[in-house]
């Protein structure tokens, strides 16, 4: 069989013998993102929740002192996650849990672990700041009416704040998605690691990338059509019902959203 | 006679750093009572409310609740039996009108949810908000809203409610809607605290008046004494002011 001399051909034949791996490079991509930014999620908003407690100088001065303390290691997790590369985290966590702590980690859970812990610390600070953009009147509010802190936490100021930064939410999975290619380094088979040993085979880099550049563009492009689907979708219907009168069903008025109520 | 007395401030003061807002202040509230809290932009009514709901810590002083330091009851039985009502109205946003008037019931009251729906039905119903009781707040007018918050606040049986301007906010037309309701509360015999700039409501509701300045009580006394013939010269400049507009 001779080889291919255009480029078509090559992306021909490149489908042809290493599609499946392509699509299996996908999937691992797709579920190292997903993984990481829920884990990464549930870890920023633990992080945050933790980092908005009230301390008020009536507490006692061992809960003061803990506090403060939780609070500087927070800092310090936060600060450098985000201040260094994650492919040099994933280094320094892989080989050093080897090194170290004679703990071989399997690719993917390590590749997970390790987007999820990242992925966190960004989450963390993204959750804090729609925790604070919350109207204080609406905590003020529930405390008026006899609420701990965490009650109105729970049901009044976190879905405002979750729904508030949904956008940011979402960016931050389509990053990982693009990001999770750097999880090469500690061979994972995600998406740009089959690339690469495809690609190694004919030393064709050029058409074995075009085609892995045309798949991550497809997973990014759909990944923000759903968000932004989802996110009309929490807004809730454009409708509401005003019951015009509890047993006769055809009095009710339904108003579209934006539109002015009429006051009686 | 203190079976009568539902609080009691006690020299209260609050210091925003080295500024004295509440100097010395001392009243007592009896049941039934309907007091407005009159005064200058500044001069503390906010503050005192607040710190009577705990929004604020006091830095002196004592709010006594039936006799008892407020400050040692269990929080949030006392934040129930002392609701608020705010200015900006402060409706939770991400529930509707209804669940609105549902969720303290259920968490601090402990109350089931049926019971909890039904207490907000009727209290929605007393400030005419039943058709809307589907609504999110960003879909009613300030109106409603101040209204759904009013019955928010009665939905947890409250033994007095603390108003802070609750018509400030509000376009001229929708004043009339919600002073409607506080006059139907008054009639009905709820203990209320006032803040208002609404000298009519002062006048013909409250049986009492008092008169803020500059971080005291300057004048606490009937309205027909007040709006008449009050005693302070402050308060005269004051009403004149005011009443000018
Ligand atoms: N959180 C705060 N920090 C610092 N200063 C404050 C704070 N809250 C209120 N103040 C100050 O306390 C003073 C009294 O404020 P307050 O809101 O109680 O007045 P008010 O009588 O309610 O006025 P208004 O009629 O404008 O509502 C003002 O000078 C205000 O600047
Ligand atoms: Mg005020």
């Amino acid at each position: 069989m001779s080889l291919p001399t255009t480029f078509f051909g090559w992306i021909q034949l490149l489908i042809e013998k290493y599609g499946p791996l392509f699509l299996n490079g996908a999937g691992f991509t797709m579920l190292i993102a997903i993984s990481g930014t829920v884990l990464g999620f549930l870890l920023g908003l633990l992080v945050a929740i933790v980092r908005t407690i009230p301390v008020s100088k009536k507490d006692n001065i061992f809960k003061r002192i803990l506090m403060k303390l939780v609070n500087i290691i927070l800092n310090v997790y936060i600060e450098v996650f985000r201040g260094t590369p994650m492919i040099v985290q994933a280094m320094v966590i892989f080989y050093g849990s080897m090194m170290y702590l004679g703990l071989r980690m399997p690719a993917l859970g390590a590749a997970i672990f390790i987007i999820s812990i990242n992925t966190g610390a960004y989450m963390a600070e993204i959750i804090r700041g729609g925790i604070i953009s919350v109207d204080k009147g609406q905590k003020e509010a529930a405390h008026a009416i006899g609420m701990t802190h965490w009650q109105s936490m729970v049901h009044v100021v976190l879905p405002q704040a979750v729904r508030n930064i949904m956008p940011s939410i979402g960016n931050e999975f389509v990053v990982n998605i693009k990001d999770s290619s750097v999880l090469n380094v500690i061979s994972v088979s995600e998406l740009f690691f089959v690339g690469k040993s495809a690609a190694g085979t004919y030393a064709r880099y050029f058409e074995a990338f075009a085609i892995i550049a045309a798949i991550y563009f497809v997973l990014t492009f759909t990944t923000t059509r759903l968000l932004r689907l989802l996110e009309k979708k929490m807004d809730g219907g454009k409708h509401y019902t005003i019951c015009g009168s509890q047993s006769a069903a055809d009095a009710t008025i339904t108003l579209e959203k934006g539109e002015n109520v009429p006051h009686d | 006679m203190t079976d009568m007395n539902i609080l009691q401030v006690q020299n209260l003061k609050k210091d925003f750093g080295s500024h004295q807002v509440l100097k010395d202040i001392t009243f007592s509230v009896n049941r039934g009572d309907v007091i407005s809290i009159i005064g200058a932009s500044g001069s503390g009514k906010s503050t005192l409310l607040r710190c009577i709901n705990f929004l604020e810590d006091p830095t002196a002083g004592k709010i006594l609740y039936h006799g008892k330091d407020a400050e040692q009851l269990n929080r949030a039985e006392y934040h129930s039996k002392v609701g608020m009502v705010f200015q900006s109205f402060n409706l939770f946003s991400n529930m509707s009108a209804l669940d609105n008037c549902i969720i303290g019931q259920t968490l601090v009251l402990k109350r089931s949810k049926q019971e909890a729906k039904k207490k907000a039905m009727e209290y929605l119903e007393k400030v005419g908000m039943t058709p809307y009781m589907n609504a999110r707040p960003g879909q009613l007018s300030g109106g409603q809203k101040q209204r759904v918050a009013i019955a928010r606040a009665l939905a947890m049986d409250p033994e007095i409610l603390l108003f802070d301007e609750p018509t400030s906010a509000l376009d001229p037309e929708m004043v009339g809607e919600v002073l409607s309701v506080m006059r139907d509360l008054a009639e009905g015999g709820l203990t209320m605290l006032v803040v208002t700039h609404e000298m009519g409501f002062a006048r013909d509701v409250s049986n009492r008046v008092i008169f803020m300045d500059q971080g005291v009580i300057a004048e606490d006394a009937p309205p027909a004494e007040i709006f008449t013939n009050p005693k302070q010269q402050r308060t005269r400049e004051f009403l004149s002011r005011i009443l000018d507009k």
